[in-house]
């Protein structure tokens, strides 16, 4: 089909949206004043690069490590209790990094945490436990919940792997040792570096869990100078440098997303054969447990139980259920209308760039394609930087206003309802829509009543992934909200940060719930549990 | 009458060095079948496309019942050139029932008339009683009759088809498409029908237009096409012939294996090809012939033999099933064919 005007300038006009505020960051970050820049390279700047790549680097190793040894157990082992584990490892996805970096750092915190003060009370002295501050708590902490992404993606790989392959590599003489590293890894390559570079970006993003161990990363340092110093030229630079730093890592990402595929299902796919564990059954069995313990029953638990402690106390329960705008009702309010804004937003825009990069695939398609997946590359910290930088010069009137935070959230989360709508659309044969155009429906008529009805599951996956990763945002909504506009995320980091851990339980037990509802719509809908 | 016009039709796509389709005219009469034919990438999907206005034409006329669809200064988006089309995988809307995907052209209509007209099609096409389900739950053959029944309910001036028996398995096909010509028959339709198949293109089509590399080799009914190729290419594609390489001498053309009584207008000793299909060419077993028999296929009535000629040219002979000679026998292979044989000169027949 030729390619329909009005189809380019919407998919232009919406590249153009997600575009502005990653190009104001760079001219803002240029025109600083000088000495800005001068302080900073004087100062803190190194100091904050060697931070910030030290965990992206130590966290995605670790994320690659667990996240493929986890696949590998429960997709290709024997494993006992394998089916409910893989439930479980994909969990985690729903609890914010930082509500599980709350709880690990109340049960272990050096000094008053829950377990310390238990083996004190035991031997009757301080006895030495691992800190959950600093750079190796924060490793610790973001590598239990970033794994999920590179365990579902080797799943999905391990999974669609034909056995023939392993088969061949037994037939030519190794073991099974030498096939899993000589023939499966290799092959299931491209999609684990695709994801250890997606793992590389959250980190890169990461402000909550860091801020709370207290490792000063880019984003964190951005924030402070945001919120604490009001330095926006500073703020500036170190935006400039951290999206610069961010859009290699995502340019090398855009670059595998094609290729992201050795293997492919073809009819004749069976699964490979299983491999025996033997003597390692119980370990192995131990190290899964201890994964999911740490990751996902330890902090739901402990939430569990902070909220039902929160129910029983008087003082605790009339703080949560004031009325009017400082309410519970109104935090969760709050948070839903705003997601779901940002979800419905972020999907209607993918549609006409979607429609645009498959239906029509050129060069300029590709580009618009590729430019509203920016968002990736842009973290929390930076939008909210640009949004106020841009809306206070060109639109005043948005300041302080709510809409903020959604647009904050659709720019930032726009990248994942995209992929999802291009995926949706390439799963849907042109010839449909020509059908229809020959039975008498214009372009229009095709697009409502043809491919909006079929690619529908698609889109609302891509909502649902949108209104997942909004809903536990947190420092562009501290940074943009207006006064008294709570949401759930914000409640629970400010009355943590304060050390009300009851008081925050259940709005973080609320998030995590309402988190895990649309995950599990996906993990069903990509049919990795059957 | 004319219904389809095609003038000097040009497509080119972005960044392929030739042209799709490279000035091809033809001309359709009403109630006729005529079948573009041709390899993969010769162009035929492409001229389908054009005349339904999923493409738009670089240059070159399109007229459909005397109305201009694609000009230099006109083009008709596919949804108002009346045109029907099967596609080649079928297309059916999979959220909509079988009788919802025939009444999808007749938007606008009484749902009386819907009703009646959708009921007759399924009728025609033997589906009935199907009409309540959905595509995924039809089979192959089901499928492709539905899409048929589904383009020609708003009666199309025009039906295009797209190798619609290439996704049914081969024993179905000839049962497909002997039902598929019959309806489209009785409906007195005129059709546009693409295949690679050159015995699916003999078969449907009143007349075959035979394209290559963008371009119209030859148009004709199926015997002129079979019996007097144009071209060399032709020849090739529709018919298993050889080409025998020979040198134009007074008397007629000498060759490799004796010197043909057929008179060319060509000057003499004009290199020439002769195409020659195995029932042309005879042989005797000789101990000091011109070829040697290099293998031999039973085909029940007869054996076909394939014969190696001293200079490596190869050629295939049918002969009586009683004659059996084993591979590696030299024999005398000579011309036996009674009619002319057709000849090419730097491609194109003489």
């Amino acid at each position: 089909m030729s390619i329909s005007p009005r189809l380019a300038v919407a998919a232009g006009l919406v590249a153009l949206f997600v575009a502005i505020p990653l190009v104001y960051i760079f001219i803002r970050a240029m025109g600083a004043e000088p000495e800005a820049w001068q302080r900073l390279l004087q100062t803190r700047l190194w100091k904050l690069l060697s931070n910030t790549l030290l965990l992206v680097v130590a966290v995605t190793s670790g994320a690659l490590l667990t996240g493929v040894s986890m696949a590998w157990l429960t997709e290709r082992t024997d494993l006992p209790g394998k089916k409910i584990f893989r439930w479980m490892l994909a969990m985690p996805l729903a609890v914010p990094a930082y509500i599980g970096g709350i709880v690990h750092l109340a049960l272990l915190r050096p000094r008053g945490g829950v377990i310390p003060q238990f083996l004190e009370s035991v031997f009757g002295q301080p006895v030495p436990t691992p800190s959950p501050l600093g750079f190796w708590g924060a490793a610790f902490i973001l590598t239990l919940f970033m794994y999920p992404y590179v365990y579902l993606l080797s799943g999905a790989a391990f999974r669609t792997l034909h056995a023939s392959l392993e088969e061949a590599a037994r037939v030519f003489g190794r073991t099974p040792m030498q096939t899993l590293f000589h023939v499966t890894l290799p092959a299931l390559r491209p999609g684990l570096t695709a994801g250890a570079l997606l793992v590389a970006l959250d980190i890169l993003a990461e402000y909550g869990t860091v801020a709370l161990l207290r490792y000063e990363t880019f984003s964190s340092a951005i924030f402070v100078q945001l919120s604490g110093r009001y330095d926006r030229s500073a703020a500036s630079v170190l935006s400039g440098i951290l999206v610069a730093l961010a859009i290699v890592i995502l340019w090398g990402e855009l670059r595998l997303q094609g290729q992201a595929r050795f293997t492919q299902m073809e009819s004749a796919w069976r699964p490979a054969p299983l491999v025996t564990l033997d003597r390692w059954r119980v370990p192995a069995f131990l190290l899964v447990l201890g994964v999911v313990s740490a990751s996902l029953l330890v902090p739901f638990t402990v939430l569990l139980i902070w909220s039902i402690e929160a129910f029983l106390d008087p003082q605790a329960m009339t703080v949560l259920f004031r009325t009017g705008s400082q309410g519970f009702g109104s935090y969760v309010w709050n948070s839903l209308w705003s997601t779901s804004a940002a979800a419905v937003i972020a999907v209607a825009l993918s549609l006409p760039v979607a429609l645009l990069a498959v239906r029509y695939p050129s060069r300029f398609s590709r580009f618009i394609s590729r430019l509203c997946q920016v968002g990736y590359a842009i973290p929390g910290v930076v939008i909210a930087l640009s949004l106020v930088l841009l809306v206070n010069r060109f639109l005043p009137f948005l300041y302080a206003t709510p809409f903020v935070v959604v647009i904050a959230y659709v720019l930032r989360h726009m990248p994942q309802a995209v992929r999802a709508s291009e995926s949706a659309l390439n799963q849907l044969s042109p010839s449909l829509e020509e059908a229809s155009r020959t039975l008498g429906r214009t372009s229009l008529q095709t697009l409502i009543q043809v491919t909006l009805p079929l690619i529908l599951p698609g889109l609302l996956a891509g909502g649902s992934l949108v209104f997942l990763t909004s809903l536990k945002e947190l420092p562009a909504t501290l940074l943009l909200r207006p006064a008294g506009f709570d949401t759930l995320a914000v409640r629970v980091w400010v009355w943590a940060g304060e050390g009300f851990y009851l008081q925050a339980a259940p709005a973080a037990l609320l998030l995590v719930l309402a988190s895990a509802l649309p995950l599990s719509f996906l993990l069903r809908r990509e049919q990795i549990f059957k | 009458m004319t219904t389809l016009e095609v003038r000097n039709l040009i497509k080119k796509f972005h960044g392929s060095e030739r042209s799709a389709v490279n000035d091809i005219s033809f001309e359709l009469s009403e109630d006729e079948i005529l079948a573009l034919v041709g390899p993969s990438g010769c162009g035929k999907t492409t001229t389908l496309r054009l005349i339904a206005g999923l493409e738009r034409p670089d240059s070159g006329l399109i007229r459909l019942n005397d109305r201009v669809v694609a000009s230099d200064s006109v083009f008709v988006p596919p949804e108002r050139r009346g045109v029907g089309m099967v596609f080649q995988d079928h297309a059916l809307f999979p959220h909509l029932t079988v009788f919802e995907n025939v009444a999808f052209g007749l938007r606008g209509k009484k749902p009386d008339e819907i009703r009646t007209t959708v009921g007759e099609m399924l009728h025609l096409v033997g589906l009935l009683p199907l009409s309540k389900r959905y595509p995924h739950a039809l089979s192959g053959g089901e499928r492709q009759r539905v899409a048929l029944a589904r383009a020609l309910a708003p009666r199309p001036i025009l039906l295009l088809m797209d190798e619609p028996f290439s996704s049914l398995d081969a024993d179905l096909r000839t049962e497909v498409r002997e039902h598929v010509r019959g309806i489209l028959k009785s409906m007195r339709a005129t059709v546009v029908f693409v295949t690679h198949d050159q015995d699916e293109a003999l078969f449907m089509g009143d007349r075959l237009a035979v394209l290559n590399r963008g371009e119209l080799e030859q148009i004709g009914t199926p015997e002129e096409i079979f019996h007097e190729s144009n071209t060399r290419f032709v020849a090739e594609f529709m018919g298993d012939s050889d080409f025998l390489r020979g040198r134009v001498v007074a008397g007629g053309i000498q060759t490799e294996i004796g010197l043909l009584n057929q008179i060319v207008d060509l000057p003499v000793s004009t290199p020439v090809e002769i195409a020659l299909r195995a029932d042309d060419i005879d042989f005797e077993v000789d101990g000091s012939g011109n070829s040697l028999i290099v293998g031999r296929f039973f085909r029940g009535a007869f054996n076909l033999y394939r014969l190696r000629l001293n200079s490596g040219q190869i050629l295939h002979a049918f002969t009586d099933h009683t004659k059996i000679l084993p591979v590696g026998t030299r024999v005398q292979a000579r011309v036996s064919a009674e009619h002319p044989l057709t000849v090419f000169s730097e491609y194109h027949t003489v």
